[in-house]
């Protein structure tokens, strides 16, 4: 397994488009599937998709979130295992996140320190 | 690990739930079917990539769709309370999950078919219909297969579906009147949907040989079942697969068109032709000979000759007179000149179409001039000829077919 990790922001543009077909569904599973196994040692947690709608806590209130003026929202996460930012990034671009109109993955290492 | 699934299931899977469930609530919800349908198989897209696939994915879609579709219909309800008594009865159960796993799903598909070819809907939406609900394209899909704008196919798919408020009954009831009445209208859609996919010249191989494998799908459906099995269905269906095992060799390596006797006979679909005969075999009972049947005989004399030269043009020919007699179209006439020309040389052929008013379109048409061309040409009357050509070329539709016609003059010039 790869010494570092890295956690990954899934964004899509916020009032998504049409939803897609059932020929595309297809392509994205076996997309997703195909990506799966070649990157399998990379992949640490899968992660999942946010449902929509949350709260934003601070010390003193709770309000509504995420801010729906925000263009593009988090959509998913997951977390990936690379040796370097190079590949994490070769990892992340091969993946089904960033395949849609308007989807980017943002990659933060977590820190050791 | 792999999660392995067949090829369109996820498609087919759509055409199969909307069905039975629309045939649980009424078609008159349709929407909301194909609502919950389509959350499902998202759902099931986005859970079983990150956590594998259910041991029984068709199950599991039909439960998700379903309660979704349960939730959706008890908001409503208790939103307008205009369902109360009318309203869908759905049970909350999934004992219905079982069927789905046996082939009954077949019933429910049939119907749906037989409601998408109602009276009161235009052939072409017809069409849009099948290719929507029991394919499971979406708008845009159908929208490029049938060369038309999305905003037709809309238009014409939200039309149509209205028509559904007023008809639910034969989803649930036993109709076999109706059934039969419909059967001309469901032949005729699939024939459209077949031969979108086999004459289009117009786009990928593989795309055309999707619309052609759907058509078979429902036509098969419909062969092994009460409500379609007459001798038509079953010469439809030969009509297909005779047409299905040739498809391949239909074009070069380049993409390019082939003529009949251009095409490599040994890439012809043994399978296919099988079939084809299987069926063919099947449909010669009763006592109608259909325009299907007339058409399988055509094909399945191309599909058993040993070479162009060995076809026995003859009973091509005959062919054409019954289909000419049952349905007459210029076409036909035009068609059944090639053959007597191919039977009896090109004098006999154009001695058919001598005395014969052909409507305006047709004399504008590629297909009048190209085969107008040819057999001036080979009756040896080369100004005529030429004239043709030079008409057959103005009026081919796309790069393809004028590539098509020049190979040919090529190919007649040199030889």
């Amino acid at each position: 397994m790869p010494s570092n990790k890295y956690f990954c922001i899934v964004r899509s543009e916020s009032g998504s488009c049409e939803p897609p077909s059932p020929a595309k569904m297809e392509a994205m599973y076996a997309k997703f599937n195909t990506w799966k196994d070649t990157f399998k040692d990379n992949i640490v947690d899968m992660g999942g998709k946010l449902a929509a709608g949350g709260k934003v806590v601070t010390a003193d209130s709770v309000s509504d979130g995420p801010f729906v003026e925000i263009k593009e929202i988090v959509g998913g996460y997951m977390i990936i295992a690379a040796d370097s930012m190079a590949q994490a990034i070769e990892v992340v671009q091969a993946s089904p996140g960033v395949g849609g109109v308007g989807s980017s993955v943002e990659i933060r290492e977590i820190s050791h320190a | 690990m792999t999660d392995s699934i067949v090829e369109h299931f996820f498609r087919h899977e759509y055409g199969k739930l909307v069905a039975v469930l629309s045939r649980k609530v009424g078609v008159q919800y349709l929407a909301l079917v194909e609502d919950a349908v389509q959350f499902a198989l998202l759902s099931g897209v986005e859970l079983w990539a990150r956590k594998g696939q259910p041991e029984n994915p068709s199950a599991w879609l039909y439960r998700v769709a379903h309660n979704q579709l349960v939730g959706e219909l008890r908001q409503r309800q208790s939103r307008e309370r205009i369902l109360g008594e009318q309203g869908p009865t759905i049970e909350d159960t999934c004992e219905d999950a079982q069927v789905l796993l046996s082939d009954d799903f077949s019933d429910d598909m049939l119907r749906m078919l037989f409601v998408c070819c109602s009276e009161q809907i235009p052939h072409q939406s017809q069409l849009i219909l099948a290719l929507k609900i029991l394919c499971g394209f979406s708008i845009q899909e159908i929208a490029s297969r049938l060369f038309l704008t999305e905003a037709n196919v809309y238009k014409r798919y939200s039309r149509a579906k209205k028509t559904f408020k007023t008809a639910p009954n034969l989803l649930a009831e036993n109709l076999d009147k109706t059934y039969v009445k419909r059967i001309p209208a469901v032949h005729k859609v699939l024939y459209l949907l077949f031969t979108e996919g086999y004459l289009s010249s117009r786009s990928e191989y593989t795309v055309r040989q999707e619309l052609c494998d759907e058509a078979v799908r429902l036509t098969a459906m419909l062969a092994k079942h009460r409500y379609g099995h007459v001798p038509e269905t079953f010469a439809l269906l030969a009509l297909m697969y005779f047409h299905l095992a040739r498809m391949a060799s239909r074009q070069d390596d380049a993409g390019s068109l082939l003529l009949l006797h251009q095409q490599d006979r040994s890439l012809w679909c043994a399978a296919h032709i099988q079939q084809g005969v299987f069926w063919l075999e099947k449909s010669a009972q009763g006592n109608v000979f259909s325009r299907y049947h007339a058409e399988a005989g055509i094909v399945v004399e191309h599909c058993m000759a040993p070479s162009f030269q060995e076809t026995r043009w003859d009973n091509i020919v005959s062919c054409y007179e019954v289909i000419e007699a049952a349905a007459p179209s210029p076409l036909h006439r035009l068609n059944r000149a090639i053959a007597i020309a191919q039977w009896q040389g090109a004098e006999a052929g154009l001695a058919l179409l001598k005395d014969y008013s052909a409507p305006a379109w047709l004399l504008d048409s590629f297909h009048w001039n190209a085969t107008l061309a040819d057999l001036h040409y080979r009756a040896g009357n080369r100004a005529l000829a030429n004239n043709y050509r030079e008409a057959a070329l103005k009026a081919a539709p796309n790069a393809a077919q004028k590539a098509l016609i020049l190979s040919r003059w090529r190919m007649l010039d040199s030889g």
